[in-house]
């Protein structure tokens, strides 16, 4: 059991990587908006523009 | 007639004009070279699927900006610095995108954007209408980028930065933060506190014990000092204010459980509750966030006027011409507006001559004519001529500025009901209190061993969590659920009202009829015409006409050669036929001896001074109508039509859709009297309107629905928005409301049933600390879960 006193530590650390990484995201605007990546998932962007321009 | 609607903007097709482009193969036509472009623009990116995915044509737009200068103001450095932020050579905007109607709107944005050259980065968000965009300086310029936008066929405005950072964003993004650090110390400490369960029934090393303690408290300490700090805020702020609220006793118990465990962990004491205190914060935190998020669906209102105002402005001196923002301009200067540019500030006509429409002050649709000398009010639309006016006052002090002062006011006065539940709450929280110090006092008698343990216990169990849960929940899912259905909700206090409400008063013109104007008769005075003929000549003549009547004549067909046709603003149109003159318009424009119109509004058609025929034009309704105030009827709801309109008008719709109740030519302050005296006599009022003409009638009601679309949205003030077409949201609006004030009285029986009998149990220290907190977590999920099921209301 007394590798729980390495493993718990470590575990901290790695939430407290992942409470920066949010920190972060959450300061960059990167969860400003928490309607429109529901939508943005059912529009497809892969339409190919015509292969001759015409004018 | 063949396929007359406009394949991009919907509007109808002027038969004499052949315009069409290739979509998938498929010749469609469109309504003018505008369309055309854009339709092509369109087709040419590769994002045709724009006209699969969009839910509804864009009404009337889709022409490209004729003027490219207006554009290229926004290019110097003073627009730079005025619009958007600039470092290291990368700026940013954020634009208010008008015209957009959907979500393939935003993606059709967002796309053409990134495709953009110097374009780094664009977000839209479809509820705000707001475009964030980040660009680099070097390669393009702001206005480039709203040129390309209003190739699109939008209407973009900038707005300045001040104006785009919210301070709702800033609260949301804190609230972000707090809740994920109590969620996430949460999980780590319920983990820990396993252990240390398993440890008590199975055995434990003591070192082992103590070590997971601590790190108990490592993980606790930030969610109680961080994540818990605004309930620890809003309790001191309760008590300097002498009305303590529903934190107090949550401070009070997070605050003595936290220094309890802390002080047990370094005594090495039997118990801690570091689970308990996260759990505790978690859920209240989880709570407040979607109280927040049900709150901040409502529309930034600041922002919202100055979209009315230009943000550009054509400044005349000594004959010549400079644009400047807005904000720069000053009483005294000139200005000149084009036709369908709105009046910038307050001032008065020099120059030209020409009709405006202030259906933004007044709510009368009908243009007014203007000539030099005419006073011009900020925010009514220029229609048809070239005017120079000298600018009196600018931006608050206008008259349009004091409007939204007004409704303002009006918005955050707080309804006494709101004023009473507070009182209430601080009667139930100073209960709380003084029964946890009864039991404290008791046990520190009778067992002070026990008596920290046991006050705890009953501070968690009392805990008014499913009781503060209760109503937000509820009000989130409503929320949701009107959101869904087209009703957008910026006011959490209009669901109660709804569902309170007896009396419901609707606005006439623009809310139960379309403010789009029909031919409903047609009256022929001279028989040697026939009636299509009449129609297909008042259609040719009126197709020259900007007067909103006009509208209701639709040019479809081969229409007669007309030479010579002339506008008389404020007269009517006139032409002539084979030699003969034609005129339409008023009467005494088309013959001086004909009879009077007996409605409101009649168009002659004569010929020569003689009338021929007499078109009795009418407000289309809106779909649903009469079956909307029958539903209203069934949930026993009084419903009354006022408006500004004509006696027999507003009878004859009131007629149609079965409203009793009519009271018709009333200015807004009348409007506002007829709701105050049925306030007065103790009910509640609905008033549903149409945005910002009935902004002070709208927020002097109790609750206010508006029908808006476009733009017109962010300029609203009501309680309730209403996107669409139909009337019928109104009556599923208050289904639901009622359904939701139902559930919200359920959770409150349940919390406080709940706690009734959790008090006893834990004051007699039957009730651990934790079991304490999962009775607490439990009873909240049952009050969310049943919050829940309001998703489902209104479904027919």
């Amino acid at each position: 059991m007394n590798v729980l006193y390495v493993l718990i530590p470590l575990a901290l650390l790695l939430l407290a990587g992942a409470v920066w990484a949010f920190f972060w995201a959450v300061g960059s605007g990167q969860f400003d908006d928490l309607d429109t990546p529901a939508m943005r998932v059912i529009m497809d962007d892969d339409t190919k523009p015509p292969e001759t321009k015409n004018e | 007639m063949t396929d007359s609607a406009c394949f991009h903007c919907a509007l109808p097709i002027d038969p004499r004009d052949n315009f069409q482009v290739e979509i998938d193969g498929e010749l469609k036509p469109v309504c003018c070279p505008g369309c055309k472009a854009v339709a092509e623009l369109i087709r040419d990116t590769g994002m045709a699927s724009y006209y699969e995915q969009r839910e509804a044509p864009q009404p009337g737009i889709g022409r490209p900006a004729d003027d490219d200068a207006q554009w290229q103001v926004y290019d110097n450095d003073d627009m730079l610095a005025a619009f958007a932020e600039v470092r290291d050579g990368e700026a940013e905007a954020t634009v208010y995108v008008g015209g957009m109607y959907c979500a393939a709107c935003s993606w059709l944005i967002e796309t053409s954007m990134a495709r953009m050259p110097g374009v780094t980065n664009a977000d839209i968000n479809p509820v705000t209408h707001r475009l964030r965009v980040t660009w680099s300086t070097a390669k393009t310029g702001l206005g480039g980028i709203l040129a390309a936008l209003a190739d699109l066929g939008y209407d973009p405005q900038p707005l300045a930065p001040e104006s785009a950072a919210r301070p709702e964003l800033l609260e949301q993004r804190a609230a972000l933060k707090r809740l994920l650090v109590a969620s996430l110390g949460m999980m780590q400490v319920m983990m820990f506190a396993i252990g240390l369960y398993a440890g008590d029934f199975q055995g434990m090393e003591p070192s082992m014990q103590l070590f997971l303690r601590w790190v108990s408290f490592a993980v606790t300490t930030p969610v109680v000092f961080y994540a818990a700090r605004p309930f620890f805020t809003s309790a001191w702020r309760g008590i300097v204010a002498r009305s303590p609220g529903m934190d107090l006793p949550v401070s009070i118990a997070v605050g003595s459980a936290y220094a309890g465990s802390v002080w047990a962990t370094l005594t090495e004491a039997e118990a801690v509750w570091y689970d308990s205190v996260v759990m505790f914060v978690f859920f209240l935190t989880l709570g407040r966030f979607l109280e927040m998020r049900a709150r901040h669906r409502s529309i930034d209102r600041s922002v919202a006027l100055s979209n009315v105002l230009p943000n550009t402005v054509t400044v005349v001196t000594d004959e010549q011409r400079k644009t400047i923002p807005s904000s720069q301009l000053r009483a005294g200067d000139v200005v000149l507006v084009k036709p369908g540019d709105s009046i910038p500030a307050d001032g008065q006509l020099l120059e030209g001559k020409t009709s405006v429409d202030e259906a933004l002050l007044t709510g009368e649709a009908t243009p007014r004519p203007r000539g030099p000398g005419d006073s011009l009010v900020a925010g009514s639309i220029n229609l048809d001529g070239v005017i120079h006016m000298r600018v009196e006052t600018t931006g608050g002090d206008t008259t349009l500025g004091t409007i939204s002062r007004l409704s303002e006011r009006a918005r955050y006065a707080r309804p006494a009901y709101v004023q009473l539940a507070d009182r209430i709450a601080s009667y139930i929280v100073i209960a709380i209190l003084v029964v946890a110090a009864v039991v404290g006092t008791y046990w520190a008698i009778a067992a002070p061993e026990r008596a920290f343990v046991i006050t705890l216990s009953v501070l968690v169990v009392t805990c008014p969590c499913a009781l503060a849960l209760a109503t937000p929940a509820a009000f989130a899912a409503a929320g949701t659920r009107l959101a869904q259905l087209r009703l957008l909700v910026t006011d959490g206090n209009a669901i109660e009202i709804l569902a309170r409400a007896r009396r419901i008063l609707f606005d006439k013109t623009g809310t139960v009829t379309k403010g789009r104007p029909v031919i409903e008769r047609v009256e022929i005075l001279d028989e040697s015409y026939d009636e299509p003929t009449c129609r297909s000549i008042a259609a040719a003549l009126e197709s020259v006409s900007t007067h909103p009547i006009a509208r209701a004549f639709q040019a479809g067909g081969e229409g007669p050669d007309i030479s010579d046709q002339r506008v008389d603003i404020g007269q009517g149109v006139s032409g002539s036929i084979d030699g003969k003159e034609w005129r339409i318009g008023k009467v005494e424009y088309v013959a001086a001896e004909a009879a009077p119109a007996d409605t409101a509004a009649s168009v002659y058609l004569g010929v020569d001074g003689q009338a021929v025929a007499r078109f009795d034009i009418a407000d289309e309704l809106r779909e649903r109508g009469a079956e909307t105030i029958a539903r209203l009827g069934e949930l026993g709801l009084e419903a009354a039509l006022i408006s500004g309109d004509r006696e027999r008008t507003v009878r004859d719709v009131a007629a149609r859709l079965g409203i009793r109740e009519v009271h018709a030519d009333r200015t807004p302050e009348q409007k506002l009297d007829i709701i105050r005296s049925i306030q007065q006599s103790g009910e509640s009022v609905v008033m549903v309107g149409d945005g910002i003409n009935d902004a002070p009638v709208l927020a002097g009601a109790d609750a206010s629905i508006a029908l808006a679309h476009g733009a017109e949205l962010a300029q609203t003030n009501a309680d309730i928005i209403l996107v669409g077409e139909s009337l019928q949201p109104v009556s599923t609006a208050i289904e639901i409301s009622r359904g939701t004030l139902r559930v919200v009285h359920q959770n409150l029986t349940w919390a406080i049933v709940y706690n009734a009998l959790a008090l006893p149990l834990a004051a007699f220290g039957y009730v651990p600390p934790w079991a304490a907190a999962i009775g607490m977590s439990a009873s909240s999920l049952i009050v969310v879960l049943n919050a829940l099921r309001i998703n489902r209301f209104g479904a027919s």
